[in-house]
Protein backbone atom coordinates (compact mmCIF):
# COMPACT_ATOMS: atom_id res chain seq x y z
CA UNK A 1 0.00 0.00 0.00
CA UNK A 2 1.59 3.32 -0.80
CA UNK A 3 2.35 5.42 1.92
CA UNK A 4 2.35 9.51 1.84
CA UNK A 5 4.52 9.82 5.39
CA UNK A 6 6.59 6.04 5.25
CA UNK A 7 10.17 7.07 5.11
CA UNK A 8 12.12 5.16 2.68
CA UNK A 9 15.10 5.42 0.59
CA UNK A 10 12.93 6.93 -2.67
CA UNK A 11 12.81 10.16 -0.41
CA UNK A 12 16.47 12.24 -1.64
CA UNK A 13 18.31 13.49 1.17
CA UNK A 14 17.79 17.76 0.93
CA UNK A 15 20.25 18.77 -2.31
CA UNK A 16 19.68 14.74 -3.06
CA UNK A 17 21.06 12.86 -6.05
CA UNK A 18 18.75 12.94 -8.90
CA UNK A 19 16.29 10.14 -9.12
CA UNK A 20 15.47 7.68 -11.49
CA UNK A 21 12.50 10.30 -12.93
CA UNK A 22 15.44 13.10 -13.11
CA UNK A 23 17.02 10.89 -15.58
CA UNK A 24 14.62 9.91 -17.67
CA UNK A 25 13.40 13.85 -17.43
CA UNK A 26 16.83 15.08 -18.68
CA UNK A 27 17.00 12.36 -21.65
CA UNK A 28 13.90 13.94 -22.63
CA UNK A 29 12.27 10.36 -22.85
CA UNK A 30 9.15 9.50 -24.07
CA UNK A 31 6.97 5.87 -22.21
CA UNK A 32 5.63 4.69 -19.07
CA UNK A 33 7.74 4.66 -15.82
CA UNK A 34 6.56 2.40 -13.23
CA UNK A 35 6.99 1.56 -9.87
CA UNK A 36 5.48 -0.22 -7.02
CA UNK A 37 3.11 2.53 -6.15
CA UNK A 38 2.33 3.29 -9.22
CA UNK A 39 2.97 4.24 -12.91
CA UNK A 40 4.36 7.36 -14.16
CA UNK A 41 3.72 8.44 -18.19
CA UNK A 42 6.43 10.71 -19.44
CA UNK A 43 6.31 12.67 -23.10
CA UNK A 44 9.60 14.10 -24.36
CA UNK A 45 10.68 14.41 -20.46
CA UNK A 46 7.70 15.68 -19.21
CA UNK A 47 5.13 14.30 -16.77
CA UNK A 48 1.36 14.41 -18.24
CA UNK A 49 -0.20 11.52 -16.18
CA UNK A 50 0.58 10.02 -13.15
CA UNK A 51 -1.74 6.78 -12.47
CA UNK A 52 -1.66 5.35 -8.55
CA UNK A 53 -4.85 3.12 -6.92
CA UNK A 54 -4.31 5.62 -3.76
CA UNK A 55 -5.98 8.58 -5.20
CA UNK A 56 -8.77 9.04 -7.42
CA UNK A 57 -8.23 9.54 -11.06
CA UNK A 58 -10.20 12.37 -13.23
CA UNK A 59 -12.68 9.67 -14.23
CA UNK A 60 -14.00 8.85 -10.24
CA UNK A 61 -13.93 12.44 -9.49
CA UNK A 62 -16.00 13.46 -12.17
CA UNK A 63 -18.29 10.53 -11.27
CA UNK A 64 -18.23 11.16 -7.59
CA UNK A 65 -19.22 14.81 -8.59
CA UNK A 66 -22.15 13.84 -10.75
CA UNK A 67 -20.42 15.82 -13.90
CA UNK A 68 -19.53 12.68 -15.96
CA UNK A 69 -21.09 9.01 -16.15
CA UNK A 70 -18.56 6.36 -15.19
CA UNK A 71 -19.78 4.81 -18.43
CA UNK A 72 -18.49 7.39 -20.50
CA UNK A 73 -15.29 7.61 -19.27
CA UNK A 74 -14.70 4.04 -20.00
CA UNK A 75 -16.54 4.78 -23.13
CA UNK A 76 -13.82 7.35 -24.14
CA UNK A 77 -11.33 4.82 -22.98
CA UNK A 78 -12.56 2.26 -25.51
CA UNK A 79 -12.88 4.63 -28.22
CA UNK A 80 -9.04 6.31 -27.40
CA UNK A 81 -7.56 3.84 -29.78
CA UNK A 82 -4.49 3.17 -30.82
CA UNK A 83 -3.42 7.08 -31.01
CA UNK A 84 -4.38 7.62 -27.83
CA UNK A 85 -6.57 10.45 -27.72
CA UNK A 86 -9.03 10.02 -25.50
CA UNK A 87 -8.91 13.60 -24.20
CA UNK A 88 -10.09 14.84 -27.76
CA UNK A 89 -12.69 12.58 -27.60
CA UNK A 90 -13.83 13.61 -24.35
CA UNK A 91 -13.74 17.13 -25.51
CA UNK A 92 -14.89 16.39 -28.63
CA UNK A 93 -18.26 14.79 -27.41
CA UNK A 94 -18.93 17.86 -25.36
CA UNK A 95 -18.91 16.02 -22.10
CA UNK A 96 -16.02 17.90 -20.65
CA UNK A 97 -15.12 21.45 -21.52
CA UNK A 98 -11.21 21.72 -21.94
CA UNK A 99 -10.43 23.84 -19.27
CA UNK A 100 -12.36 20.92 -17.09
CA UNK A 101 -10.23 18.43 -18.21
CA UNK A 102 -7.32 20.44 -17.78
CA UNK A 103 -7.74 21.32 -14.56
CA UNK A 104 -9.43 18.03 -13.49
CA UNK A 105 -6.59 15.74 -15.25
CA UNK A 106 -3.61 18.45 -13.57
CA UNK A 107 -5.24 17.79 -10.11
CA UNK A 108 -5.61 13.92 -9.79
CA UNK A 109 -2.09 13.61 -11.39
CA UNK A 110 -0.67 16.01 -8.70
CA UNK A 111 -2.85 13.84 -6.28
CA UNK A 112 -1.44 10.27 -7.48
CA UNK A 113 2.24 11.79 -7.40
CA UNK A 114 2.32 12.28 -3.68
CA UNK A 115 2.15 8.66 -3.84
CA UNK A 116 4.20 7.48 -6.53
CA UNK A 117 7.06 10.52 -6.61
CA UNK A 118 9.76 9.99 -6.37
CA UNK A 119 10.37 6.47 -7.25
CA UNK A 120 13.25 4.62 -6.17
CA UNK A 121 16.28 3.85 -7.96
CA UNK A 122 15.77 -0.15 -8.82
CA UNK A 123 12.40 0.05 -8.09
CA UNK A 124 10.99 1.01 -11.27
CA UNK A 125 10.89 -0.06 -15.14
CA UNK A 126 10.83 2.16 -17.97
CA UNK A 127 8.29 1.29 -21.05
CA UNK A 128 10.07 3.15 -23.84
CA UNK A 129 7.14 4.39 -25.92
CA UNK A 130 4.16 3.21 -23.78
CA UNK A 131 1.60 5.84 -23.48
CA UNK A 132 -1.80 6.57 -21.43
CA UNK A 133 -5.16 6.66 -23.30
CA UNK A 134 -5.95 9.99 -22.22
CA UNK A 135 -3.05 11.24 -24.73
CA UNK A 136 -1.04 14.10 -23.43
CA UNK A 137 -3.22 17.09 -22.02
CA UNK A 138 -1.33 19.20 -20.51
CA UNK A 139 2.35 18.12 -19.19
CA UNK A 140 4.37 19.58 -16.16
CA UNK A 141 8.22 19.28 -16.34
CA UNK A 142 9.51 16.84 -13.69
CA UNK A 143 11.48 19.20 -11.49
CA UNK A 144 8.16 21.26 -11.00
CA UNK A 145 6.52 18.35 -10.11
CA UNK A 146 8.72 17.20 -7.95
CA UNK A 147 8.89 20.46 -5.39
CA UNK A 148 5.40 20.58 -5.23
CA UNK A 149 5.09 16.85 -4.41
CA UNK A 150 8.08 18.22 -1.57
CA UNK A 151 5.93 21.04 -0.47
CA UNK A 152 2.71 18.58 -0.37
CA UNK A 153 4.99 16.10 1.96
CA UNK A 154 5.99 19.45 4.11
CA UNK A 155 2.55 19.90 5.28
CA UNK A 156 2.05 16.36 6.28
CA UNK A 157 5.37 16.08 7.77
CA UNK A 158 4.31 19.11 10.20
CA UNK A 159 1.72 17.15 11.80
CA UNK A 160 3.62 13.72 11.50
CA UNK A 161 2.72 13.29 15.48
CA UNK A 162 -0.57 12.48 13.83
CA UNK A 163 0.51 9.88 11.00
CA UNK A 164 -1.44 6.85 12.92
CA UNK A 165 -4.82 8.55 12.16
CA UNK A 166 -3.83 8.46 8.08
CA UNK A 167 -4.69 4.18 7.78
CA UNK A 168 -7.29 3.80 10.80
CA UNK A 169 -10.74 4.00 9.97
CA UNK A 170 -11.85 7.82 10.56
CA UNK A 171 -14.42 8.16 14.05
CA UNK A 172 -15.61 11.56 14.76
CA UNK A 173 -15.15 12.47 18.10
CA UNK A 174 -18.16 15.29 19.42
CA UNK A 175 -16.59 18.75 20.18
CA UNK A 176 -15.49 19.39 23.61
CA UNK A 177 -16.30 22.91 25.31
CA UNK A 178 -14.13 25.29 23.70
CA UNK A 179 -12.79 24.08 21.10
CA UNK A 180 -11.80 25.31 17.75
CA UNK A 181 -14.26 26.04 15.05
CA UNK A 182 -14.34 23.55 12.15
CA UNK A 183 -13.50 24.67 8.32
CA UNK A 184 -16.27 23.64 5.80
CA UNK A 185 -13.99 21.76 4.43
CA UNK A 186 -13.54 19.32 7.81
CA UNK A 187 -16.70 19.37 8.70
CA UNK A 188 -18.06 18.14 5.56
CA UNK A 189 -15.48 15.17 6.06
CA UNK A 190 -17.03 14.46 9.81
CA UNK A 191 -20.57 14.39 8.20
CA UNK A 192 -19.04 11.86 5.75
CA UNK A 193 -16.77 10.07 8.13
CA UNK A 194 -18.65 6.46 8.94
CA UNK A 195 -16.23 5.02 11.38
CA UNK A 196 -15.46 2.54 8.79
CA UNK A 197 -13.72 4.05 6.18
CA UNK A 198 -9.99 4.85 6.19
CA UNK A 199 -9.07 8.43 4.69
CA UNK A 200 -7.92 6.54 1.56
CA UNK A 201 -11.12 4.92 1.24
CA UNK A 202 -13.39 7.95 1.84
CA UNK A 203 -11.49 9.89 -0.58
CA UNK A 204 -11.83 7.12 -3.51
CA UNK A 205 -15.96 7.29 -1.90
CA UNK A 206 -16.24 10.81 -2.57
CA UNK A 207 -13.79 11.00 -5.29
CA UNK A 208 -11.89 13.75 -3.52
CA UNK A 209 -7.85 14.06 -2.83
CA UNK A 210 -6.23 11.98 -1.18
CA UNK A 211 -3.60 14.16 0.19
CA UNK A 212 -5.98 16.78 1.34
CA UNK A 213 -8.24 14.15 2.95
CA UNK A 214 -5.28 12.95 4.74
CA UNK A 215 -4.06 15.72 5.78
CA UNK A 216 -6.97 17.49 7.14
CA UNK A 217 -7.60 13.65 9.08
CA UNK A 218 -4.26 14.81 10.77
CA UNK A 219 -5.67 18.14 11.68
CA UNK A 220 -8.95 16.65 12.71
CA UNK A 221 -6.71 14.07 15.00
CA UNK A 222 -4.20 16.90 15.98
CA UNK A 223 -7.62 19.17 17.10
CA UNK A 224 -9.32 16.04 19.28
CA UNK A 225 -12.13 15.84 16.87
CA UNK A 226 -10.87 12.42 15.28
CA UNK A 227 -10.13 9.48 17.42
CA UNK A 228 -6.66 7.84 16.93
CA UNK A 229 -6.35 4.28 17.09
CA UNK A 230 -4.99 3.14 19.91
CA UNK A 231 -1.02 2.41 20.08
CA UNK A 232 0.45 -0.80 20.06
CA UNK A 233 0.12 -2.32 23.84
CA UNK A 234 3.92 -2.16 25.67
CA UNK A 235 4.97 -5.47 26.19
CA UNK A 236 3.83 -6.81 29.77
CA UNK A 237 6.20 -9.03 31.47
CA UNK A 238 6.18 -10.41 35.01
CA UNK A 239 8.46 -8.76 37.21
CA UNK A 240 12.04 -9.39 37.53
CA UNK A 241 11.39 -11.32 34.37
CA UNK A 242 14.36 -11.76 31.79
CA UNK A 243 15.50 -11.95 28.23
CA UNK A 244 18.40 -14.37 27.18
CA UNK A 245 19.70 -11.25 25.09
CA UNK A 246 19.55 -8.55 22.38
CA UNK A 247 16.77 -10.08 19.78
CA UNK A 248 19.00 -10.63 16.76
CA UNK A 249 18.57 -7.91 13.87
CA UNK A 250 17.22 -10.88 11.59
CA UNK A 251 15.14 -12.60 13.94
CA UNK A 252 12.03 -13.11 12.51
CA UNK A 253 9.44 -11.33 13.99
CA UNK A 254 7.46 -12.48 17.04
CA UNK A 255 6.69 -12.22 20.65
CA UNK A 256 9.62 -12.08 22.72
CA UNK A 257 10.05 -15.11 25.09
CA UNK A 258 10.36 -14.44 28.54
CA UNK A 259 12.03 -16.37 30.94
CA UNK A 260 10.31 -16.20 34.40
CA UNK A 261 12.27 -14.70 37.30
CA UNK A 262 14.38 -16.88 40.07
CA UNK A 263 12.86 -15.99 43.18
CA UNK A 264 16.70 -15.98 44.40
CA UNK A 265 17.66 -13.26 42.37
CA UNK A 266 15.29 -10.96 43.77
CA UNK A 267 16.73 -11.52 47.67
CA UNK A 268 19.42 -10.12 48.65
CA UNK A 269 20.57 -8.69 51.60
CA UNK A 270 21.80 -5.61 50.02
CA UNK A 271 19.51 -2.80 51.06
CA UNK A 272 20.35 -1.07 47.91
CA UNK A 273 19.78 -3.76 45.99
CA UNK A 274 16.50 -4.16 47.43
CA UNK A 275 15.23 -0.84 46.99
CA UNK A 276 16.74 -1.06 43.18
CA UNK A 277 14.60 -4.41 42.87
CA UNK A 278 11.22 -2.94 44.64
CA UNK A 279 11.35 0.27 42.45
CA UNK A 280 11.83 -1.89 39.05
CA UNK A 281 9.29 -4.11 40.16
CA UNK A 282 6.94 -1.04 41.19
CA UNK A 283 7.48 0.45 37.67
CA UNK A 284 6.82 -2.80 36.14
CA UNK A 285 3.45 -3.49 37.50
CA UNK A 286 2.92 0.33 36.37
CA UNK A 287 3.73 -0.06 32.92
CA UNK B 1 -14.55 26.37 -25.07
CA UNK B 2 -10.96 28.24 -23.34
CA UNK B 3 -8.30 25.77 -22.02
CA UNK B 4 -5.87 27.02 -19.54
CA UNK B 5 -4.00 28.72 -21.86
CA UNK B 6 -6.46 30.70 -23.83
CA UNK B 7 -7.85 31.78 -20.19
CA UNK B 8 -4.61 33.27 -19.34
CA UNK B 9 -4.31 34.97 -22.76
CA UNK B 10 -7.68 36.66 -21.98
CA UNK B 11 -6.42 37.58 -18.29
CA UNK B 12 -3.49 39.59 -20.21
CA UNK B 13 -6.16 41.66 -21.56
CA UNK B 14 -7.53 43.18 -17.48
CA UNK B 15 -6.87 46.68 -17.74
CA UNK B 16 -3.35 46.97 -15.88
CA UNK B 17 -2.31 43.90 -15.98
CA UNK B 18 1.03 42.76 -15.55
CA UNK B 19 0.94 39.07 -15.20
CA UNK B 20 -0.92 36.41 -14.28
CA UNK B 21 -1.33 32.47 -13.28
CA UNK B 22 -2.95 29.65 -12.92
CA UNK B 23 -1.81 27.65 -9.42
CA UNK B 24 -3.07 24.35 -7.47
CA UNK B 25 -2.39 26.21 -4.31
CA UNK B 26 -2.40 22.63 -1.97
CA UNK B 27 1.38 22.58 -3.59
CA UNK B 28 2.44 25.55 -5.25
CA UNK B 29 2.40 23.93 -8.93
CA UNK B 30 2.47 26.31 -11.51
CA UNK B 31 -0.48 25.36 -14.41
CA UNK B 32 -0.02 27.96 -16.35
CA UNK B 33 1.04 31.37 -16.60
CA UNK B 34 1.38 34.36 -18.86
CA UNK B 35 3.26 37.91 -19.01
CA UNK B 36 5.62 39.22 -16.15
CA UNK B 37 6.16 37.72 -12.29
CA UNK B 38 7.52 39.32 -9.65
CA UNK B 39 10.98 39.47 -9.45
CA UNK B 40 10.54 37.40 -12.81
CA UNK B 41 10.17 34.34 -11.54
CA UNK B 42 6.61 32.70 -12.04
CA UNK B 43 7.32 29.42 -9.92
CA UNK B 44 8.48 31.66 -6.74
CA UNK B 45 4.89 33.43 -7.30
CA UNK B 46 3.02 29.77 -7.70
CA UNK B 47 4.37 28.78 -4.86
CA UNK B 48 4.10 32.02 -2.74
CA UNK B 49 0.48 32.45 -3.81
CA UNK B 50 -0.04 28.61 -2.88
CA UNK B 51 1.04 29.47 0.87
CA UNK B 52 -0.88 32.66 1.10
CA UNK B 53 -4.21 30.48 0.17
CA UNK B 54 -3.17 28.03 2.63
CA UNK B 55 -2.95 30.52 5.55
CA UNK B 56 -6.17 31.77 5.08
CA UNK B 57 -8.01 28.57 3.53
CA UNK B 58 -7.02 26.26 6.83
CA UNK B 59 -8.39 28.24 9.42
CA UNK B 60 -12.08 28.58 10.19
CA UNK B 61 -11.73 32.28 10.84
CA UNK B 62 -12.46 33.44 7.34
CA UNK B 63 -14.78 30.21 6.68
CA UNK B 64 -17.75 32.24 7.12
CA UNK B 65 -19.66 31.70 3.98
CA UNK B 66 -22.28 29.08 5.42
CA UNK B 67 -24.56 27.41 3.27
CA UNK B 68 -23.82 26.67 -0.14
CA UNK B 69 -21.96 29.99 -1.14
CA UNK B 70 -18.72 29.26 -1.74
CA UNK B 71 -16.51 28.87 1.02
CA UNK B 72 -13.31 31.60 -0.47
CA UNK B 73 -14.23 33.86 -3.52
CA UNK B 74 -10.77 36.29 -3.68
CA UNK B 75 -7.71 37.36 -1.94
CA UNK B 76 -6.69 40.24 -2.66
CA UNK B 77 -3.51 42.39 -1.21
CA UNK B 78 -2.29 45.77 -2.17
CA UNK B 79 1.02 47.72 -2.07
CA UNK B 80 1.95 50.92 -2.72
CA UNK B 81 2.38 50.33 -6.18
CA UNK B 82 0.58 47.30 -7.44
CA UNK B 83 -2.10 44.87 -6.60
CA UNK B 84 -2.15 41.21 -6.30
CA UNK B 85 -5.37 39.50 -7.22
CA UNK B 86 -5.98 35.70 -5.94
CA UNK B 87 -9.50 33.89 -7.45
CA UNK B 88 -9.83 30.46 -6.31
CA UNK B 89 -11.41 28.29 -9.15
CA UNK B 90 -14.93 26.69 -8.44
CA UNK B 91 -15.58 23.60 -10.13
CA UNK B 92 -17.80 21.13 -10.10
CA UNK B 93 -15.06 18.09 -9.03
CA UNK B 94 -12.86 17.97 -6.36
CA UNK B 95 -9.90 20.89 -7.04
CA UNK B 96 -7.56 23.33 -5.27
CA UNK B 97 -6.92 25.86 -7.90
CA UNK B 98 -6.54 29.71 -8.23
CA UNK B 99 -6.29 32.23 -10.69
CA UNK B 100 -4.43 35.28 -9.65
CA UNK B 101 -2.98 38.60 -11.08
CA UNK B 102 -0.48 41.08 -10.50
CA UNK B 103 -2.08 44.94 -11.44
CA UNK B 104 0.14 47.86 -11.88
CA UNK B 105 -1.59 50.21 -9.04
CA UNK B 106 -1.48 53.21 -11.42
CA UNK B 107 -3.23 52.02 -14.24
CA UNK B 108 -5.70 49.06 -12.79
CA UNK B 109 -9.24 49.27 -11.33
CA UNK B 110 -9.52 46.74 -8.96
CA UNK B 111 -12.87 46.66 -8.53
CA UNK B 112 -13.12 45.65 -12.11
CA UNK B 113 -10.42 43.63 -12.20
CA UNK B 114 -12.23 41.30 -9.48
CA UNK B 115 -15.41 41.12 -11.67
CA UNK B 116 -13.08 40.25 -15.23
CA UNK B 117 -11.05 37.45 -12.95
CA UNK B 118 -14.25 35.88 -11.67
CA UNK B 119 -15.82 35.96 -15.09
CA UNK B 120 -12.16 33.89 -16.16
CA UNK B 121 -12.39 31.63 -13.55
CA UNK B 122 -15.88 30.70 -14.17
CA UNK B 123 -14.94 30.32 -18.02
CA UNK B 124 -12.77 28.21 -17.17
CA UNK B 125 -14.26 25.62 -15.22
CA UNK B 126 -17.74 25.87 -16.76
CA UNK B 127 -19.51 22.75 -17.77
Amino acid sequence: MASLSAPGPSRPAAGGRPGPLDRYAAERATGALRGPAGCVYLHQGAVYCVECPAAPGPGTRLAAAGRLAPECWRHAEEAAGADRQGARFLVGRGWLTRGELELCQLTAMLDAACFVLPPAPGSVSFAPGEAHWLGVVRPVGAGALLAAVARRRAQLDRLGAWAAADGAPVVPVPPAPGGRPLTGRQRWLLAHADGRRTPGQLAHALGRSAFLTVLEVRRLAAAGRVRLPAPAALPRRRPGAFRDGPRAADAPPGPTAWHLPDPGVLATADPDAALLVRLRTALEENL
Amino acid sequence: MPGIDQVLARAMGVPGVLGAGLTDWTSGLTLGTAGRAPHGDHDAAAADTAELVQAVARNATFDTAGGDAEPLEDLIVTTGRSYHLVRLVPTAFDSQTCLHLWLDRDRANLAIARLRLRELAAELAEG
